[in-house]
Formats: C-alpha cells, structure tokens, sequence
C-alpha cells in the first residue's frame, strides 16, 4: 500500500461538497484558477492514519458532457492519469438527479467512493436506502455523511482508508445503455482500443467512445480520435436509421430511465412527502410582487451590516499606520538614506495603508455575501433581478456586484465570480469600473461644493446617474459588438435553503480576502513606489529655483521675529507647558504647533495682537514653502508629462496641474485631490481643504470642474482594478481594451461636454 | 437575433400542422406536466437534458419571476430557472403518471 494518494471530489452544483471539503482538509486549502478559464480550482492536503491524501475539489457539475467551462475542467481533471480514487459525493435527497453524474463516473473505471451526504434530511424526508444493494449498480462503496455537522464525515474517512487498502479489486457497475446503444459504443471501442493510445490508456475506451457518440467537444478535440470519426458518424447513422435513436439525448435518456429503474428498486418512501419548508420561504421571496422589495430590503440590509461594522475597525486601521509612519520618522533620522526614509513613510506606507483600511469593509461584505449564498438566496436574487437587467444586456446576477462597484470596484469584479456565463461575466467586469466607486468621491466632495454651490445634491447624483447609464449602455454596446449571439443558455439550479455554515462562511469570506490582501502587496505596493518615484524625481537643486526659497523664508522670519517686549507677552500666553516656552524663546516666534496650544479664549487684547501677527508670519512662510513644492513638483517627471500632455488635454479643459494630477490619480482616484493640493501649492489637501477650494474657483471654470469630474469618472479608478480585470478575465489583452477603452470614453465624453458648453456659453465664467 | 425567432416560428407553424400541443413556456404556475417531446432545434440540447429535461420527465411549473421572462420549474426534485424561450422548445401533457 502506498503512503501518498490522490484522490478527486465530484458532484453536483449545491450537494454539499465544498463543506465535506472544508471538513476534510480544514484551513489546509490552496485555492487557485485553472489556466485559461476562469474557474476556481481547489486543493487540499491532509494526513490520516499515515495516509497522505491530496483532495482535489472538482468544480460541481450535472455531468461530463464538457457543456461548460466546469465540465471541462471535471473532464480534463478526471481523464488526466494519476488519480487514485473519486469521492462522489450525492445529495441523497435527490438521488435520481445526483447520481446521473455518478453513472458517467463509473465509466472511468477509476475507484469511487459514493458518500451519500445529507442523509439526515432524506431520514427526515421519509427515504429509506438499501445501500449493499445500491452498492452493486454502481460497483462501489457507499458511505453516508451529513457534512454540515461536526463529526458528519468520520464514516467517510475510515471508508475512504479501508478503499484505498483495497485498490486493486474495485467492483464493477452493471450499468448498460441497452442492446442497441451497446453495440454501437462497443464497435466504437474497438476502433478506439486499435488506436492504442498511450497517454490515454489509462482510461477505457468504452468511455471516449460514449463520449464521441455524444458529441462532446472535449471528447472529439483530442486529436488522436480524428481517425475514429468516421465509424463514429456510421455508428450514428445506424442507430438513426434502424432504432430512430438521436444519440446526442439518447444517452440522457437511458442513463435517467437507467437511474429510475435502479432508484425504484433500492430506494423507498415511507410517508408522504410535506411541501417543504423551503417551498413556502420562496412563496414569499420570490413571489412576483413581494420578491423586488424583499429583495431590495435585504440588500440594503447588507450594506448597512458592512458599513456600520466597518467602520470602527477602519479607524484603528488608520490609527494604527499614522502610528507606523510616525514611529518610522521618529527612530529613522532624516539624514540616514532620506530618499529610502520618505519613499518608505509616504509612499509605501500612505499607498498600501490606504488600501488595506478598505480590509475590514472587505472582509464584512463577504461575510454577508458568503451568508447570501450559501444558504441559497443568491440564486433566488438572480432570478428576481434577470428581467431587469436582461433588459441592459446584462443577467439576473450582474446585479450584487454593480451595486457593490458604488463601494469598491476591486471587491465587486472578484463577486462576479457567482456569474456562471462567461460572456455575461465578462461583459458585467468590464462595465463595472463605470460605476461611481468611493474612490472617487472625495473628488467630488472637493469640486461640488466649490463651484456647485446652489445645487450640491443635484450636481453629484447627477454624476453618479451618468456613471449608472455610461455602464448600462456600454453592457448594451459590447452585448452587440464583441461579445455578439446568443451566448451560454440560461439554466440555473434554485438550490432549497440552507442554514449556513460558520466555518463555510469564514472560509469563503477568507479566500476573497486573502486575494484582495495579495493585490495590496504586490500591485499596490509597485504603484504607490512607481508615483512616489515620479511625483519626488528629479529633484530640483537649491540653486535651480527660480527663487532663493530659504533666503526669504529665512528673511520673513527674521523681520518678525520677536523683540523682549512682544517675547515677554508671548511667553505669558495661556495654555503653554513649560518645553513650549522655552521654544518661543529659541524660535522667537509662535510656530503653528505653538499657537495649536495657545488658550485663544483667555487672551488679552494685546495678546491677540500678537497672535494674529505670529499667524500672519506662519502664511507668508507656508505660502512660500508651498510655492517652492508646486515648483519642484513640476520639475518631477509626472510634472513633466503634465506639462507635456497639455495639447492632449486642453480641448476637455485641464491645463497641467490637472494633467499631472490625472496621472497620479492612475494608482488610485482620490489621490487626484492630494495631488491638486500639492500642485497648486497647498500642501497635503483633502476634500475638505477650503483654501484649494478657494484657489481652484479662482482657476477653473464650473465647466471645467465638472469635466474634470466627468474625466474621473469615466476613466479607469485604480490600476489595482486593471490588475484585477487582467486576473479575472486571465487576460492581459481584455485589461489593457479596457484601460484604452475607458480612457476613450472618459476623453470623449468629456470633450463634448466641454467643448458644447464653451459653444454655447454654459458655467464658462469664473466664480471667483 | 432574428435568426433564433425564424427558428421559432417555423417550430410552431409546424406545431400548429401537427395539432395544439401546448409546451413548458404556457404551462400555469402551480400545474404538473409530463414532457412529450422535445423541439429538434432547441439550443442547449444536452444541458436541459442533464438536468432531467428529458421525454418522459415530470415537471411541476414553481413561479414565474417578476418581470422579464423566466421561469421555474421543479423536474426531478430540483427547481430550475430558465427563459421561457427555451421552454417554448419542450412540448408537454398536462398531469403527471400518477395523476393518470
């Protein structure tokens, strides 16, 4: 007996074996993409008895008819040598339809194992098995589980020891298609066997020459069958002609009247089945009236969960990197290696914290997500949604995560994952990006208020409807150019309700965080270092400043600087501790910190003479330190191409500091407000910075501050969402299209707008 | 687009010479039915029928969704969703054998 196996877990979509997964391998998971196609892959290994197991957990599927991208990946999986055993896993509630599946497994000829999972609920539905003899049809062990209780899979562990013992002498299933159909895979097998395929020999003829019979693609793609083609359509033609047998159905229909007649004769049914619990929740949370608002309802209950218990770990986040950075600063002198100093402080450290305080909002919008579907809604919202949203070219379950793009597009392209079409997932992905995600609110926030002034509320739901329709009409566009037909049909399994899982839960939540933490290492990290490196280099030598910055800061503090008399009232200012009176009288000056501590309610007339003065002093000081940082920041590279792209960009409106500002938005959108403060000289600004406010009003047009939102909008959020859409879709090609292809319709968009309203004079003039 | 509803139509030109024979797209909510046949043409041909949409399998008609055009069938002890398109393709007797 070997030590090490590998061993394969099959069954259908909602038949509970991811939960058997999770309970035999536990944390021990490798989650993975299978190359080429966007379905997950999973592994795990475990070690029982000395035994090394390796479990792969197949995608779930109906059947091995290679009709979707899972069954291929099943297919492909199970014809590859050098798996030991499959664990079939039935969900013995509906044995006719899970064990269709098993039918085409046992033509592998590889071991099985039948775990009959949740035997409870069938016990409770008043089914009775007579498993010795169900074991006979299908030539294997039965075991059965209830994997959603702790201790449910013990019986299928020790069975599945005892089966490997027993390798070599596996039954064999007394499952037949009948004469006629028999004759023709036979003589199909033969032409098959003379071929003598190496690579395929461990698997049975019998079973391609079904296969080929069928039709199946993935069958009749593997070259060296090319030959028995022939005989195929002969043996095809025959069973037409003779017994009027369309083979394509014929072996659905044999393997399920197979199925009855084997179902009939070791399963019974003591009591009248009730209409199930299941049946009456969807009564009402499908029902065509209540089953929209519900619906709704529950979404929004959604999104207040993740919010509301977000929000407070987002703080210690934040918290928690303002400390990092300030400790770094503190113990780090500036004049050991300050380049590697401030690229680490502000670039690494302000670029990926500013990602991973979305985790905790993350981590709660799986949860709930996970809640939604495992326990079987999410089909249920799909079913409610489809009408809608067929509507835009789009399906039933583009919905959740165009919802969750308002939030964070990153997290809301890994949910489209509940999408099983390919090409409505892919159109759903590359849409998302138009909604308007938090990222960019702070934007707005910014420029709403300053030029919008009358109309707040409008202005921004105004955007973020164009955000709405721009992604609707795109699905539309793309429904009819690139991804044209009719595309997968439309089958989908409303599983019964089922009470989750805790341990499922964290699972799920779990891998799609650990996905979105992996991006923030590596993307993020390499961006926020890329725009620290562009918004720092070149820098500009003291001596190539159009002005002696030091020399007038330097002079501006020493024509204010204190006299004994106004240092004697500075030092009595109320609200200094005994260090900052020893500043002032170092400084001879109230530095900003200082005046932060002064008790400004307690001052004297004379007193507030001086701190007005002191302030004044501070603004001319900030003003110049400010201009000599605009200065350097257009000598940087991103101020170079700024500049350089200026003809690109004047025809939608932005002169260079919104150029170069775009440029560092790439790595995430509200950088873009950081960066106009830096540019127009106001230091470290955010949304609520009221002098950029006043700067910029005294700049922009209204028009050109709603291009430059419009702008934002509609061009690609983050590169992080690139990275995304390049793993997603496992293309590089799709992510740069949309990159190209957002940047078009931003650019387009725009320039109408911009363009229309200077023609006919619309918010052309300057507020300020 | 078009070349799917001239399929469709020429399906039920031949449908109305063969008699009225109803399908799974005109079955009434809360109604059992068996299939009978099903359309040569129909896409998918061999998804439907690993699920059990085979000749020969009872179907119970759950709901219909709000708006738009899907339905939901239970046939084998699981309900399915599909677009009443695709339903138009399978022709069905009302009641089932043990109603009979």
């Amino acid at each position: 007996m070997k030590n090490k196996y590998r061993v394969a877990l099959a069954g259908n979509p909602n038949c509970g074996k991811t939960c058997i997964f999770n309970a035999l391998t536990g944390t021990r998971q490798h989650v993975g993409n299978y190359p080429g196609v966007t379905v997950e892959s999973k592994s795990g290994t475990f070690t029982f008895e000395n035994i090394e197991i390796e479990l792969i957990d197949l995608p779930g599927v109906y059947s091995l008819s290679s009709s979707s991208p899972e069954e291929e990946v099943a297919f492909n999986e199970l014809t590859a040598p050098g798996i030991d055993l499959i664990i079939n896993v039935v969900d013995s509630t509906i044995p006719q339809r899970s064990l269709y599946l098993t039918t085409q497994l046992a033509e592998l000829h590889i071991p099985m194992l039948l775990a009959f999972n949740m035997s409870d609920d069938a016990r409770k539905k008043g089914m009775k098995y007579n498993i010795p003899r169900l074991e006979k049809y299908f030539g294997s062990p039965i075991v059965q589980t209830v994997a959603s209780q702790t201790g449910g899979v013990r019986g299928l562990l020790d069975r599945l020891v005892q089966t490997l013992s027993e390798l070599e002498d596996h039954g064999v299933p007394m499952l037949t298609y009948g004469a006629d159909i028999d004759d023709a895979i036979n003589a199909v097998a033969e032409k098959i066997e003379a071929l003598n395929v190496e690579r395929l020999r461990h698997v049975p003829a019998r079973f391609f020459a079904i296969k080929l019979l069928e039709h199946d693609s993935a069958a009749m793609r593997i070259p060296e069958f090319e030959s028995v083609f022939e005989e195929v359509e002969e043996q095809i033609k025959h069973l037409w002609e003779k017994h009027a047998i369309n083979a394509d159905t014929f072996m659905a229909d044999r393997r399920y009247a197979m199925l009855a007649g084997a179902c009939r004769d070791t399963i019974s049914m003591t009591q009248e089945r009730r209409r199930e619990i299941s049946d009456k929740i969807d009564l009402v949370l499908t029902n065509r009236y209540l089953g929209l608002p519900i619906f709704l309802l529950i979404m929004y209950v959604t999104f207040w969960f993740t919010f509301t218990c977000s929000e407070p770990l987002m703080g210690y986040i934040e918290t928690f990197f303002g400390f990092l950075a300030d400790s770094i600063g503190k113990t780090w002198s500036p004049e050991k290696v300050p380049f590697l100093r401030s690229m680490i402080i502000d670039g690494v450290i302000g670029g990926v914290g500013g990602v991973i305080v979305f985790l905790p909002n993350i981590l709660f919008l799986f949860f709930a997500i996970a809640i939604l579907e495992d326990s079987g809604y999410m089909s249920r919202a799909a079913f409610i949604m489809d009408g809608i949203m067929r509507t835009f070219g789009l399906q039933g379950r583009s919905f959740v995560p165009l919802v969750l793009g308002f939030g964070c597009t990153v997290p809301a392209i890994m949910a489209t994952r509940t999408i099983e079409s390919d090409r409505d997932r892919a159109v759903t992905i590359m849409v998302l990006p138009l909604m308007s995600c938090s990222a960019r609110l702070p934007i707005y926030a910014l420029l709403i208020p300053a030029f919008f002034a009358g109309c707040q509320a409008t202005v921004m739901f105004l955007i973020y409807v164009i955000g709405i329709i721009a992604a609707l009409v795109a699905a539309l566009v793309m429904k009819n150019t690139l991804f044209k037909g009719d595309g997968e049909v439309y089958l989908m399994e409303l599983p019964p309700y089922r009470m989750p899982t805790l341990k499922s839960l964290l699972l799920h939540m779990w891998d799609r965080s650990r996905m979105y933490l992996h991006k923030a290492g590596t993307v993020i990290l390499a961006a926020s270092i890329i725009l620290y490196i562009c918004n720092t280099f070149p820098q500009k030598k003291a001596e190539e400043f159009s002005r002696n910055y030091d020399a007038e800061i330097a002079s501006v503090r020493e024509k204010n600087a204190f006299g004994p008399v106004r240092l004697s009232l500075a030092e009595n200012l109320p609200g200094l501790s005994k260090e900052q009176i020893a500043e002032v009288k170092k400084e001879r000056h109230l530095t900003p910190e200082l005046l932060e501590a002064v008790d400004m309610k307690k001052l004297s007339l004379l007193q507030k003479k001086l701190v007005q003065s002191a302030s004044e002093t501070n603004d001319a000081v900030k003003a110049l330190e400010n201009a000599r940082k605009a200065e350097a920041m257009a000598w940087t590279i991103s101020g170079r191409i700024g500049h350089a792209l200026v003809p690109l960009m004047r025809p939608i409106g932005f002169d260079w500091h919104a150029t170069t500002a775009t440029i560092g938005a790439l790595a995430a959108k509200e950088v873009f407000v950081s960066q106009l403060g830096i540019l127009f000289s106001q230091g470290e600004a955010d949304e609520n910075s009221h002098s950029l406010r006043t700067i910029l009003v005294r700049t922009y047009t209204p028009l050109q501050a709603f291009c430059m939102m419009l702008f934002c909008l509609l061009s690609i959020p983050c590169l992080a969402t690139l990275a995304i859409i390049r793993k997603e879709l496992n293309s590089w090609k799709m992510a740069l299209i949309e990159g190209c292809a957002m940047f078009a319709l931003a650019y387009t968009v725009s320039f109408i707008v911009y363009q229309g309203g200077m023609l006919l004079n619309i918010g052309t003039k300057m507020l300020g | 687009m078009t070349e799917k509803k001239k399929c469709c139509s020429s399906c039920c030109c031949q449908e109305e010479s063969l008699g009225k024979q109803m399908t799974l797209a005109e079955l009434p909510v809360g109604t059992t039915a068996t299939i009978v046949k099903v359309m040569p043409k129909i896409r998918g041909r061999k998804k439907f029928a690993d699920v059990g949409l085979v000749v020969g399998s009872e179907l119970l008609m759950e709901a219909h969704a709000p708006l738009g055009s899907l339905i939901r069938v239970k046939v084998m002890e699981t309900s399915m969703a599909l677009h009443k398109d695709d339903a138009a393709n399978f022709v069905i007797e009302q009641g089932t054998r043990d109603e009979k």
